[in-house]
């Protein structure tokens, strides 16, 4: 690979991940992000199961999914939860 | 004592060595700090401050660019499942990633990328031959 593909390289990874949100990830966008990951990794895992490629492939999906939904679920556990007015 | 300050900049002498004094880019300014560690992430390679913080390299002054990425093909499942492991334990201990610049805070930020570019790219190979 030359200096000019990796330059270009680099710079594709810097704005997939831009464009993704996924450089620094704004404090209060955890939730959504960790959505939307897993969304990429649902549509990954469909594509596997379609075409019935690579159960150890699968297997790592699945798993890759499973930890974001427990990061999910604990981030919005912690998350404030807005004053409920009714209750006021 | 920010003028007396060796601040990194060169090039030929990145990534700074451990003790050294760098600046960074944080919310409330630029600010002078001792470097107690680089370390690679998942994606990219994170400052470990004095205090703990964990700053992303972009962040840091005198960072060359383009920003040296890490390819995602040689991070190991081994890696990647004890990132996993980390992750899951810092969650169930109840600590916030949304405190910004702490270890769980960067760690997810990089399990994130690390994710969305390791199925991102796995789904457009598939795409890019035809099946």
């Amino acid at each position: 690979m030359s200096g000019s593909d990796q330059e270009s390289e680099a710079q594709q990874v810097w704005r997939a991940l831009s464009e993704a949100g996924l450089v620094e990830i704004r404090v209060d966008e955890f939730a959504e992000r960790i959505k939307e990951v897993k969304r990429v990794v649902v549509v990954r895992l469909r594509e596997l199961l379609d075409f019935d490629a690579g159960s150890k492939e699968r297997e790592s999906v699945a798993s890759s999914l499973g930890t974001l939904k427990g990061l999910e679920l604990k981030v919005l556990e912690n998350t404030p939860k807005a004053p409920d007015p009714s209750g006021m | 004592m920010q003028s007396t300050a060796k601040v990194q900049s060169n090039e030929a002498n990145w990534p700074p060595e451990e003790g050294e004094i760098i600046s960074f880019k944080s919310s409330s300014g630029v600010e002078t700090v001792v470097l107690t560690e680089v370390r690679w992430g998942l994606v990219w390679r994170d400052f470990i401050l004095e205090d703990g913080r964990v700053i992303p390299e972009h962040r840091i002054s005198g960072c060359p660019q383009p920003q040296v990425w890490r390819n995602i093909d040689e991070v190991s499942d081994y890696e990647r499942e004890e990132c996993e492991e980390r992750l899951l334990a810092m969650a169930g201990a109840r600590l916030d990633p949304r405190t910004r610049d702490q270890p769980f805070w960067a760690e997810l930020n990089q399990y994130l990328a690390f994710t969305y570019l390791r199925f991102k790219q796995t789904g457009r190979k598939l795409q890019d031959t035809g099946r």
